[in-house]
């Protein structure tokens, strides 16, 4: 509780970001030909408050990824609202920032070519954000490796650089797509921790889409359990841990506690 | 010291003898060149096959230098080359064109395709004489002919690398709400560079047959032109002499092409990451 007052004293995207409202949100995909549907999403409705670390975690095929496109206007729901801010999500928004699964790091652009690349397509000056650029790799630690091309990178630090990409347009939300999914145990827990270090200083709204339990429950104030055929909300278990968090907490049988719950909702969609 | 300033401290021949223990494609597979001559040399000295059907190597040789020192050889190999790159950058251009024309209509393309397919499977040479009747035995029917082959490989690559641009790389750019315009100068285009090289690749090569398959039906100057003249004159020494210079040439313009792709397409080994 302490820790929650503390960050939202530092944080500034905090205090101007929106909050999130998903609604009676379904959606189903249809062939082209309209004949085979696939429901994906069934009656889903929750919320985000702004500044809040708010985790997705379900089997494969629950729909978080979806869920995640349609609160970044990538896609429509079939039915339902989402808002932001009050407002309907009608298409991406540019201070929404992404992030995906695999890196997605243009092959022709150096790191630092990479992570201007949102500053090219909003018009901005390209000069003035190169130190902005620079900051933030450096607050990722690839300040080092700014003109090394993505190929010529550990993917650890392709991710990096991805994240560069979205902090550039100082976003007040990230929706990120299970961001450290394919990166190795020992690299993954650094990057949650240094995640979780940009996030505390800046308090962004952040949706993680995980199907680690207790990556999910490490990061987040609260937990999206989903469950399957189709996708939908089993249960939101809220996180109490104190913050800033550390490794040494995965001991403590609070932890354990939380992470046994969420296990056991997921059990029940067995 | 000494051994120090002298490198890793072996001398030349036993690097060389290394290099070869462990690479020996290096030294076998010019030898197998040299016996090959050797023997035709042979074959043809002895008169085992007629020279006049098969010239022994050095009478070849014979023939490059005379085509060399020729005053009207290099007008020749000038005219067949100018109507190499001609077409090749007339087809190139166009089928570049003609292929993110395609991907951006998509109407457009579904009625166009079947055509390019169409026009990929016939042989193109068969229009070879069509061309000559049309736009006369200049340098113009031979660019036509050079554009006709060269032109579909670059459209079909244009159109499959154009389409085959990463579903995460387009949600990012979607996401940045990104223009038509930059998502496909910013994307789509560098994405399809690899595949479109590709095609150059084939296509510069393919032009090359085109302008000689066009002077062969008719024509007064040009490679082609020779390797037919001489043919009737049966100086078969010659003819294999004018074959080599194609050869080379269609090596050079490869050569040029590989490099421009390496320049261009740094990163074609690499994947998409991610």
């Amino acid at each position: 509780m302490l820790s929650t007052a503390s960050r939202q004293k530092q944080s500034s995207a905090g205090a101007r970001a929106d909050p999130i409202e998903i609604e009676n949100v379904g959606k189903v995909f249809r062939t082209r030909l309209g004949t085979v549907e696939v429901e994906a999403l069934r009656d889903v409705s929750f919320s985000v408050s702004p500044g809040q670390f708010v985790s997705f975690v379900g089997p494969s095929g629950c729909g978080k990824s979806t869920l995640l496109k349609l609160i970044g206007g990538l896609i429509e729901p079939s039915c339902g609202r989402i808002t932001v801010g009050g407002v309907d999500v009608k298409g991406p928004r540019r201070d929404i920032g992404m992030m995906f699964q695999t890196p997605v790091l243009f092959p022709w652009r150096t790191v630092l070519e990479n992570v201007l690349l949102p500053i090219e397509v909003f018009g901005f000056d390209r000069r003035s954000a190169i130190e902005r650029a620079r900051y933030i790799l450096r607050l990722v630690g690839l300040e080092e490796r700014e003109h090394a091309y993505p190929y010529e990178l550990s993917g650890g630090m392709q991710q990096r650089a991805a994240l560069s990409r979205v902090l550039i347009i100082d976003p007040q939300i990230i929706l990120m797509d299970e961001p450290f999914g394919a990166i190795d145990e020992f690299t993954r827990e650094r990057l949650n921790l240094e995640l979780l270090r940009i996030w505390e200083e800046r308090g962004q709204t952040i949706i993680f889409v995980t199907h680690s339990i207790v990556e999910a429950v490490f990061l987040a104030d609260r937990v999206v359990v989903m469950g399957t055929a189709p996708g939908c909300v089993l249960s939101v278990v809220d996180v109490p841990l104190p913050r800033p968090r550390s490794i040494e907490l995965m001991k403590s049988p609070d932890f354990a506690g939380i992470v046994f719950g969420v296990r056991e909702y997921l059990g029940v969609a067995r | 010291m000494q051994r120090a300033r002298n490198g890793s401290g072996i001398s030349p021949s036993q690097r060389i003898y290394r290099l070869v223990q462990n690479r020996p494609g290096i030294i076998l597979s010019p030898l197998s060149l040299g016996l090959l001559l050797v023997l035709w040399e042979l074959v043809s000295r002895a008169e085992l096959v007629a020279p006049i059907i098969l010239p022994p190597p050095t009478r070849v040789w014979d023939g490059l230098v005379i085509l060399f020192t020729a005053p009207w050889f290099a007008q020749h190999v000038w005219l067949t080359t100018a109507e190499t790159l001609s077409g090749f950058a007339i087809g190139g251009v166009g089928a570049i064109l003609l292929g993110i024309a395609m991907v951006n209509m998509p109407l457009f393309k579904e009625v166009v395709y079947p055509y390019v397919v169409a026009f990929q499977v016939m042989p193109k040479v068969v229009l070879a004489p069509i061309f000559i009747t049309w736009f006369g035995l200049g340098i113009e029917s031979k660019i036509v002919m050079a554009i006709a082959i060269s032109f579909f490989p670059v459209v079909i690559n244009t159109v499959v690398g154009l389409e085959s641009v990463e579903e995460n790389a387009m949600l990012l750019m979607r996401s940045l709400v990104a223009s038509r315009q930059q998502i496909f100068w910013k994307l789509a285009w560098p994405a399809a560079l690899p595949s479109i090289f590709a095609g150059l690749k084939t296509s510069l090569t393919l032009a090359l047959i085109g302008a000689l398959v066009a002077e062969f039906v008719t024509a007064n100057e040009g490679l082609g032109t020779l390797i037919i003249t001489f043919s009737f004159e049966l100086k078969v020494y010659l003819v294999f002499a004018v074959i080599i210079v194609v050869s080379v040439l269609g090596l050079a313009l490869y050569g040029i092409m590989e490099y421009l792709d390496r320049k261009v397409v740094f990163w074609r080994r690499s994947h998409f990451t991610g």
